[in-house]
């Protein structure tokens, strides 16, 4: 089981230090990791997520340049440790409103409370971000001001959250909303690889449902779909009943109050994709003439929306001349990487971004081909094509509002040269 | 007054600060702390400064030693001053003072010097300031056990407390003190929270009794807390009180059965039928975290037959569309383990768990993708076919960090097969570009290792060749010792790649590796690449500035076969060759050199039938990792193994060397008297995995040894490793020549094995006329021994410790007694018969362990001893033999008598 949790800044100091087990664990792990992961063949930050030392097994995961690394002595299942980590990093991230060194620094004993409860005795606890939030108030500004005020102390909810002792995990007795509403988002990202030639190589959608209930008292949801054959895999918040699913296709759950993540979804063997980008590449004497192409290939219904490409150019590269005929470029010098903002393509032309690069003496080729990456957002409309049918509510008798809204976003989605 | 001095002092000391940082410094930072807290706008000045001082000191961690003593002091006077204090807003100066305390420890200053200041103001009603008082005592208590005693007063008074979250906060905090004189302040608030009426207090009394059983185990066994949490493991109405039950029990039962049988027969109840029913009917109630550990128990039981096996799956089967990696993993341990003797079902398994581990290594984060990705390799390996269509998950993203990409190219070269190779090629060549150097290399690599599994290589060989045209050194080095491999698999590609090889530059060939292979090539197809002899000239005469004795290892003999080819080009070649090599200061390089110009003095047909044999093409290249170890870690599925592709036992290993060490000390193991009890199956079988480490180990060590220094290993090796598997035929002869007086006896102490290897070296050594003397009657005859040793055990123990290891030996046998041997009594008759005598024994099938001594005839009393400590293993048919000796230089004579005397045992 988990020993320990060290968070480390992204200059490798311990920010913060919770022992779960009798036998604490030193500091100088940290160390050790730290020049493992300065030292370690692979880029920067870039070692991998379960290590063993000389006398502890490391897990770590990195968010926004801040390690968490817990540490164990006994064998256990990698993903409980690595899953709970991302869990007390998104977590912490909701509760601070960011991850980053000032925030830690500063709400320490937010975050030392936080930890407490979601772990105990080395094994996790109560990681539902909604339920924490009962047991330990966040942060936020109004709970400052007022304790400021009024003197009082205020980080720290005086009940026990409504859904422990509940016979449902997720979901306390005696809600009540005076508007009673819930809203889902679809939300879609596309992953691609197209080589040089525009050749779709890879493509898959992912899909989450995110829901935002609020509802008053015990209620039944179910939520079916057009067409439910194309999702290829599927998993759900413990909520929806996977034997409904398995018979009817239909998502049927008691929902948790607030916002949760329903469920997550992979669309496989996707044919087309929405835009197109054709770089070319050509070289003379130590220069290297740059020419991308951009516009739809598959119109997706609704208007294709802030694309982005970013071309990382090798660090071979001594300056960088681009221009486009539409939307600005951007050059960042210390990691040349030049971003061409398009935005929404325009009727009359088809964006292009031309120019040159100048190599360093001596070179007539790049070392290596960089690859572009592409992002785009499409409101309205989700790529796989899957569609809401409807939405009904049982067991209450109210009638909610209801609200559906569809985003598909670039992922992954980039292009070889 | 004395405060009120220290006061003065400390402004004095702050103003002093204030002239050193620059005045700019001072205002920005005043800026920031008032910033960060309105609050202190109303306090005092001093208070004020402190922050300013104690916030920068956070900040930029620098404070030196006198300064942060006066901070701690100032806390400290600060603190007392509060303790009494109930004026209004009290409570807030408290936290502050609190805070800053909190985050000096969290930067790692040690405050333990303020236990006492901290304890005498925990008196409050804040929770805040409890849950930080809280923090601090369990930081330090453990440093002030005396000091201690007095949190105990508050805490046991918050354990009362009205609100149920103060009374679980204050429950772990008093378990989490870990001081082991106050366990009695402990047993009586467990008991009460166990029975609380509130289900999170119930929580945490739980883990309280593991913890418990940590610090003291007699008092949370006395006290019967086990059996309370098996009331609540079953009946409680909050299932993340039976998640806390289950896993505290588990632990304690784990550990007490080492000693009780009482303990093990409730571990075993605890993995019993009602229990695992009882998790199972509620398996949604639990959080997915108590789902991981109800799931990793249900892998543990072993259903009656296949219809609860399929009910337990039908069960479980909605815990794979589970959002959280965890469980999903967990869950396909227990369909894996359930189904394991059921190879359809198992084929089908693999089938419905496909989907979810596909959508996790795409969708989660990258290091979850990392863990789930070794997961997956393991089933892979186990079951290509399967995940052969869906080889595009495992094309690299540009975002992956290298080692998620690392483990992909893995991925694609164990999935390649007929179908899909073509585009796994075209995929990884594009790898071969990549910016991140390793990965070029990885996948370079893997378009080889493809190329050397599959039959139609046609178009693997031509992108291998376009590597070489991209004109990278490290690229070209890479491709050419894969194009060396294929080439020794497949010798039919040799025309289109010696066309391409040729045009390699020497100049651009730097790394060891890469020079050996084109050393090699240029060696072997040196008949027909025209300019060979020129190329090889040109390394012979960068001889002296060869780092790398690989390289003139393999230069000696590319010379050597160039000559056989083409001798009026290459004479002088490889005279400059074989000079260099006997002037040479490695010892191999300067055997070698010696060993072909002998060679050679015999004449020219015999030195190429040694050096330059006709060649089979290679079949199989040796695997790296056994299938036994791989089927040892896929029983470990789900664990940190799999990541690290090792058994636990190879990484776990010495954590439990305490508990389990009994290797190196024969009083651990029981007497013959009293056989066996004390090592239990958990035990031995971490003792048995101990044994396969050592015997892995010390086989390389044994072989390492073997060749030090001496032609005939050397050659032996080098020859097998450029064609393992077809000896060559002058060795044959050879051998053939010598087996009439070698064979026998050896095949006698050894076992077939071995046979073919010992007659070929002893072939060879008598070839070099080393005049091998080797007594037919077998060693014995030298040595004799004692038939009444008389030696107790404290001197045997004494003995043991204090003798250095003469001799290790592996030893593997194929009779049948010894694979049926059940008890140590059959062997120690049959050693006592050989006068090896039994000091103690123990183990169970398939692992025991024997302690033999033996002593020399006609040696004073007390010397003359040998001491033997051997492991057996049935299953595995293998024994691992320490020896000891009073008189070392016999030690390897007696060895051979140990061996034989086993050797018979088995073939009776």
């Amino acid at each position: 089981m988990l020993q320990c949790i060290f968070i480390l800044s992204d200059s490798g100091e311990v920010m913060l230090e919770k022992q779960w087990m009798g036998k604490r664990v030193d500091r100088s792990i940290c160390t050790w990791f730290w020049t493992q992961a300065r030292s370690s063949n692979y880029d920067e930050h870039s070692v991998p997520s379960v290590l063993a030392s000389p006398t502890y097994y490391l897990m770590n995961i990195v968010r926004d340049g801040i390690t968490f690394l817990a540490c164990t002595e006994s064998e256990m299942p990698p993903l409980l440790g690595i899953e709970f980590l991302c869990r007390v990093a998104d977590v912490l991230a909701d509760y601070l409103g960011g991850i980053n060194e000032d925030l830690i620094k500063d709400n320490f004993v937010i975050v030392y409370e936080v930890l407490d409860e979601m772990m105990d005795g080395g094994f996790p606890s109560t990681t539902e971000p909604n339920v924490l939030k009962e047991l330990i108030a966040p942060p936020n500004l109004v709970s400052r001001v007022l304790s400021v005020v009024t003197g009082a102390s205020s980080s720290l909810n005086n009940t026990l959250p409504l859904a422990m002792g509940s016979k449902v995990p997720w979901r306390g007795d005696g809600i009540k909303h005076s508007n009673n509403e819930i809203y889902f988002d679809l939300v879609e990202e596309m992953d691609a690889v197209l080589n040089r030639d525009g050749f779709l190589i890879k493509g898959e959608v992912y899909g989450e449902i995110h829901a935002n209930c609020r509802l008053s008292g015990m209620p039944e949801v179910s939520l079916s779909f057009s067409n439910p054959a194309i999702l290829n895999d599927i998993s759900f918040h413990p909520c929806v009943r996977y034997k409904v699913w398995e018979s009817n296709r239909v998502l049927s759950f008691l929902p948790p109050d607030g916002a949760f993540k329903l469920t997550s979804y992979r669309v496989k063997g996707l044919k087309s994709t929405p835009v197109y980008v054709r770089p070319q590449l050509t070289f003379s004497e130590g220069i290297c003439h740059v020419n991308v192409m951009l516009g739809i290939r598959n119109d997706p219904g609704k208007p294709v929306d802030s694309i982005v490409v970013q071309l990382p150019w090798p660090s071979t590269i001594t300056s960088v001349d681009l221009t486009a005929n539409h939307g600005t470029v951007t050059q960042n010098h210390g990691t040349k990487v030049s971003t061409w903002s398009v935005g929404r393509i325009p009727r009359d032309k088809s964006p292009c971004l031309t120019g040159t690069l100048k190599l360093q003496p001596g070179l007539t080729k790049l070392p290596h081909y960089p690859t572009l990456l592409v992002g785009f957002k499409i409101m309205g409309a989700t790529l796989s094509g899957l569609k809401v049918d409807k939405m009904d509510l049982q067991g209450e008798s109210y009638r909610p509002h209801k609200g559906f809204r569809a985003v598909t976003r670039a992922g992954n989605y980039e292009i070889r040269t | 007054m004395e405060s009120h001095n220290q006061l003065t002092s400390y402004l004095q000391h702050s103003f002093e600060c204030c002239l050193l940082v620059s005045f700019c410094f001072c205002v920005l930072l005043l800026f920031i702390s008032l910033r960060r807290s309105a609050l202190l706008l109303s306090f005092p000045l001093s208070i004020c400064f402190l922050d300013l001082l104690t916030h920068s000191a956070c900040v930029r961690s620098i404070m030196n030693a006198d300064n942060r003593k006066g901070e701690l002091a100032d806390l400290k006077t600060q603190l007392r001053q509060l303790a009494g204090s109930r004026a209004a807003g009290v409570e807030d100066v408290k936290r502050e003072l609190y805070k800053k305390v909190i985050s000096y420890m969290t930067i790692g200053i040690d405050v333990s010097g303020l236990f006492s200041e901290m304890v005498m103001c925990s008196a409050t009603s804040d929770l805040v300031l409890k849950k930080m008082c809280y923090l601090y005592v369990g930081s330090y208590a453990k440093v002030h056990p005396d000091l201690a005693l007095l949190t105990i007063n508050f805490l046991q008074k918050d354990c009362r407390d009205d609100d149920p979250m103060i009374r679980g906060l204050a429950l772990r905090s008093l378990c989490s003190l870990r001081v082991k004189n106050l366990v009695e302040y402990l047993v009586g608030p467990l008991r009460t929270g166990l029975k609380d009426n509130n289900g999170y207090v119930r929580t945490v009394a739980a883990m309280g009794v593991l913890k418990l059983y940590h610090i003291a185990p007699s008092a949370c066994t006395d006290n019967d807390f086990p059996a309370t949490l098996k009331g609540l493991l079953i009946h409680d109405p909050d299932a993340q009180v039976v998640a806390n039950c289950l896993s505290a029990l588990q632990e304690i039962y784990t550990l007490e059965a080492a000693s009780s049988e009482a303990a093990l027969k409730e571990r075993e109840l605890l993995f019993g039928r009602p229990v695992i029913y009882a998790l199972l009917n509620r398996i949604k109630e639990f959080t997915e975290w108590a789902q991981c550990l109800v799931l990793d128990v249900v892998s543990k039981y072993v259903p009656a037959d296949p219809n609860e096996s399929f009910d337990i799956m039908n069960v479980l089967e909605d815990r794979l569309q589970h959002a959280n990696s965890a469980v999903v993993l967990a869950t396909i341990k227990v369909f894996l383990q359930l189904t394991i003797s059921m190879a359809d079902v198992h084929q089908q398994v693999y089938e419905r768990i496909k989907a979810p581990l596909l959508t996790l290594i795409s969708s989660g984060s990258s290091e979850q993708s990392y863990a789930v990705l070794s997961h997956l390799h393991l089933l892979v390996m186990r079951a290509p076919m399967l995940f052969s269509s869906d080889y595009k998950h495992f094309y690299c993203r540009y975002s992956d960090p290298s080692y998620v990409k690392k483990l992909k190219i893995e991925m694609l070269t164990a999935v390649a097969n007929e179908s899909n190779m073509y585009e796994i090629v075209t995929e990884l060549s594009e790898y071969a570009a990549n910016v991140d150097v390793a990965i070029t290399r990885e996948a370079i690599r893997a378009v080889g290792r493809i190329a050397l599994q599959l039959y139609d290589v046609n178009a693997i060989v031509d992108r291998l060749l376009q590597f070489l045209e991209m004109e990278k050194d490290y690229v070209t080095a890479e491709t050419l010792v894969l194009v060396k491999d294929l080439l020794r698999k497949y010798p039919q590609w040799s025309h289109d790649c010696i066309a391409v090889v040729g045009n390699v530059s020497s100049n651009t060939v730097q790394e060891p590796k890469a020079k050996s292979a084109l050393i090699w090539m240029l060696g072997e197809y040196s008949h027909d690449m025209l300019d060979a002899p020129y190329v090889l000239e040109g390394f012979v005469e960068g001889w002296a500035e060869e780092d790398s004795a690989e390289v003139r290892l393999e230069l000696l003999s590319a010379v050597s076969k160039l000559f056989f080819k083409r001798p009026p080009e290459s004479q002088k070649i490889l005279g400059a060759a074989l000079a260099a090599g006997i002037a040479d200061a490695h010892q191999d390089v300067h055997d070698r050199a010696l060993f072909y110009y002998r060679l050679l003095q015999q004449g020219v047909e015999v030195a190429e039938c040694v050096i330059n044999p006709p060649k089979q093409a290679v079949s199989v290249f040796a695997d790296t990792q056994s299938s036994e170890i791989k089927d040892r870690i896929f029983d470990e599925f789900n664990s940190l193994s799999v990541v690290y592709r090792e058994p636990s036992f190879m990484f776990l290993d010495k954590e439990h060397r305490g508990a389990y060490d009994y290797s190196e000390d024969p009083a651990a193991v029981s007497l013959v008297s009293a056989p066996a009890d004390l090592v239990l199956p958990s035990q031995s079988l971490e003792a048995n995995d101990n044994d396969l480490l050592l015997s892995a180990s010390e086989k390389e060590e044994s072989r390492g040894t073997a060749s030090n220094g001496s032609y005939v290993p050397d050659f032996l090796t080098y020859e097998s490793s450029s064609a393992p598997r077809s000896p060559s035929p002058p060795l044959q002869v050879v051998a053939n020549r010598n087996s009439s007086i070698g064979s026998a006896p050896v095949a006698r102490a050894t076992t077939a094995g071995r046979t073919s290897q010992a007659v070929s070296a002893l072939g060879i050594d008598d070839l070099l006329g080393l005049n091998l003397t080797f007594s037919p009657g077998g060693p014995s005859l030298s040595l004799k021994l004692n038939s009444k040793p008389a030696l107790d055990p404290a001197t045997f123990q004494r003995k043991w410790g204090q003798l250095p290891i003469a001799l290790t030996m592996d030893h593997s046998f194929f009779g049948q007694p010894l694979a049926a041997l059940s008890g140590p009594q059959p062997l120690l008759r049959h050693m006592q018969e050989n006068l090896i005598h039994c000091m103690a024994s123990g183990g169970q099938v398939p692992q025991f362990k024997f302690f033999f001594f033996a002593q020399k005839v006609e040696s004073p009393p007390g010397t003359g001893f040998f001491l033997v400590e051997c492991l057996l293993n049935t299953s595995t048919a293998s024994a691992n033999v320490k020896i000891k000796a009073d008189d070392t230089s016999v030690a390897s004579k007696f060895g051979d008598i140990f061996r034989s005397a086993l050797t018979s045992f088995s073939l009776a």
